[in-house]
């Protein structure tokens, strides 16, 4: 055979391929969902090419039929339609390039920048990392906000629900810790440490409002957070199907990360939408339902999800804080009760705490973190471990405080106490605080350099000590941030400074 | 008219009688489940009929080799893909030979839900596929 007949018989084996498609049609349509005729092949979560590549996920497998969602457009669509099976699994594209970007439920970019130059992709659904593949949380992750990271400390890999009604500062705490992780990767980054692990964020909106979505987009923009964060956007007049897939979509996104030595968070906003999103689909799908309507695999659903996140012993972490909304405060309703089961605690947020102005509206005695305080750092821990306690007792005596007024002298002083602290813990939104400045507020606190002021003044006077700090003590911060624990040497300049400081006040 | 679930079961019942010993539709068992179906007047007799046809669709479509082809095929090939096909479902498949010139060249062959294209059309299809922005 010459060199040319080679070739010629490999084209024309080429040209010559048979190619196997195993195929259905589309019996029925309804909000997304497709009731398909055939497909006797298909397997368990495997994608279907629609006609005008839509594509669909088979989720019920039936004796003579099968259950599609379809991602996509379902509008060209129509009975008796051709499908046929393509032999895998639903993946979305993943890595370093998604960074800054804003993509739908598949991973396509939906922000008008031009297609994406990602080079691998990940199946959407995976199987959470066993138990010998884990270590311990251990390192901390600091939103920025004081309340949390005093009290609710959160760790690297740790999952911890973020709860509470509608407009009580859920989605703030979130982003805040996004913009956090920002500004603590810009300095991180500078500092050229080699030992220095960013955080890279991914915010995953579920059934939200297109213009809450743009204003987060905006707010992270603004910030210079937008090129450490990935946005995954289902919003609410996306199909449900993209509803459903997008925070597993996420999930894959930040799984990259994980395996690949680095760190990231990722914010679920909000699993009651995303479980409202697959009790739909259930329900077309003729699945029997439960509690509410729910599916019974509602819990599952969202503890396949949230086992996702994981500190992996010799790689990186997947720090997860979904979001979950209640209705009146009941955190006793199916789908909070079913996070707070899977979550690795709580911060519970209060309407009453939020509209007397106490925001973050953070619950000291309904929040807690299971694991977090192994990841807190010493001089935190230091300055605030016992600042949970003082306040829950602060909310006990004010209770009572209410029906009696002579009070003793030492119940007066623990209510003025836990009122300075209340206060001191008020901060506004898009405002991190770096930990070390943290500190420095709470050590003054702790020392009573706020006693002599009046309430209202102490979120000036904090204010002035941290600017104070940050203008003409920089060092000093620095050394906290590196040294992570307050010895006798740094907490005599830090007192030398909060002196000086206290001088600038009096003048 | 959607069938529920007692009918589908029906239905099912009824196919299985329509099967012969290899396990393929029989005229005659049709003819005969029919006949019954008639006779008894079942409720929802329309929904049952209708559930009981797709049944059947789907049974002589597994064991049907349909051939659809653009150009002449000779009764050998048609026999060959008759014998390939029992031997790879492991059931006794029937070659229906159907002259098709949209596919312009070459053959596509339908057994149950699955389909094996080796024509132009298909070639040209999957081109488009693979070069669609």
């Amino acid at each position: 055979m010459t060199v040319l007949e080679q070739v010629e018989a490999q084209i024309a084996q080429l040209s010559n391929r048979t190619t196997k498609r195993n195929t259905g049609t589309i019996r029925a349509l309804a909000d997304g969902v497709a009731q398909i005729d055939g497909l006797s092949g298909v397997m368990y979560n495997e994608m279907v090419q629609f006609p005008g590549n839509a594509i669909g996920i088979a989720l019920n497998l039936g004796q003579d039929e099968v259950g599609c969602v379809i991602l996509g457009d379902i509008a060209k669509l129509k009975e008796g339609d051709e499908v046929q099976t393509t032999g895998k699994l639903l993946s979305v594209p993943v890595g370093k390039a998604l960074l800054g970007r804003v993509v739908d439920a598949l991973g396509q970019p939906v922000d008008g920048k031009g297609p994406i130059d990602a080079r691998e992709t990940y199946p959407v659904e995976r199987i959470a990392p066993g138990i010998i593949a884990r270590k311990s949380v251990s390192q901390p992750v600091f939103t920025g906000i004081t309340a949390i990271d005093s009290m609710i400390p959160i760790g690297r890999g740790q999952r911890e629900l973020i709860i509470g009604d509608r407009g009580t500062g859920k989605t703030t705490i979130a982003i805040d810790t996004i913009l956090n992780q920002a500004k603590i990767n810009k300095v991180g980054l500078a500092s050229g440490d080699p030992k220095f692990r960013p955080i890279y964020s991914i915010y995953v909106a579920v059934g939200q409002k297109n213009s809450n979505i743009v204003r987060t987009i905006a707010t992270l923009e603004a910030a210079g957070a937008l090129e450490y964060t990935v946005i995954v956007a289902a919003p609410a007049a996306d199909n449900v199907a993209n509803q459903y897939i997008a925070p597993f979509a996420g999930a894959a996104m930040g799984e990259w990360f994980m395996e690949n030595d680095m760190d990231a968070l990722i914010i679920y906003d909000d699993l009651s939408k995303h479980a409202v999103a697959y009790r739909q689909i259930s329900l077309i799908l003729k699945r029997p339902s439960g509690r509410e309507a729910y599916p019974g695999d509602v819990f599952y659903l969202h503890s396949r999800l949230l086992e996702r996140a994981a500190r992996l012993d010799g790689k990186g972490s997947l720090t997860a804080l979904p979001i979950v909304e209640t209705l009146a405060g009941d955190i006793s309703a199916y789908i909070p009760t079913n996070i707070i089961s899977i979550t690795d605690g709580q911060i519970f947020l209060e309407t009453d705490l939020f509209n007397q102005g106490t925001r973050p509206a953070v619950s000291v005695g309904l929040s807690v973190s299971r694991v977090g305080s192994a990841a807190q750092i010493k001089a935190t821990k230091q300055v605030g471990g016992k600042l949970k306690g003082e306040l829950a007792q602060f909310r006990e005596l004010a209770a009572f405080a209410q029906f009696g007024s002579d009070l003793d002298e030492r119940t007066k002083k623990q209510l003025d106490r836990g009122s300075r602290i209340v206060e001191l813990f008020k901060q506004p939104a898009s405002a991190p605080i770096p930990i070390e400045q943290q500190c420095v507020t709470l050590w003054a606190m702790q020392k009573g350099y706020y006693d002599a002021l009046e309430i209202k003044d102490i979120i000036p006077a904090a204010r002035s000590l941290r600017e104070f700090f940050a203008t003409r003590k920089d060092a000093l911060l620095a050394e906290i941030r590196t040294k992570a624990a307050l010895d006798k040497d740094l907490e005599s300049k830090i007192k030398a400074a909060a002196d000086e400081w206290k001088l600038t006040q009096k003048a | 008219m959607k069938a529920d679930k007692r009918t589908t079961q029906l239905a099912r019942q009824l196919l299985k009688l329509s099967l012969d010993a290899d396990g393929r539709p029989s005229a005659e068992r049709v003819a005969g489940v029919l006949a019954y179906i008639e006779k008894t007047k079942p409720a929802r007799a329309l929904a049952l009929l209708h559930a009981y046809h797709r049944l059947l669709a789907v049974e002589v479509a597994r064991t049907q080799a349909v051939i659809e082809h653009a150009g002449p095929v000779s009764d050998a090939i048609v026999e060959q893909i008759a014998a390939v096909m029992t031997q790879k479902y492991n059931r006794p498949i029937v070659a229906a030979p159907k002259p098709a010139p949209a596919l312009i060249a070459g053959l596509r062959i339908r057994v149950g839900d699955d389909v094996y294209d080796n024509s132009a059309l298909g070639a040209l299809k999957e081109l488009a596929d693979a070069t669609a922005i």
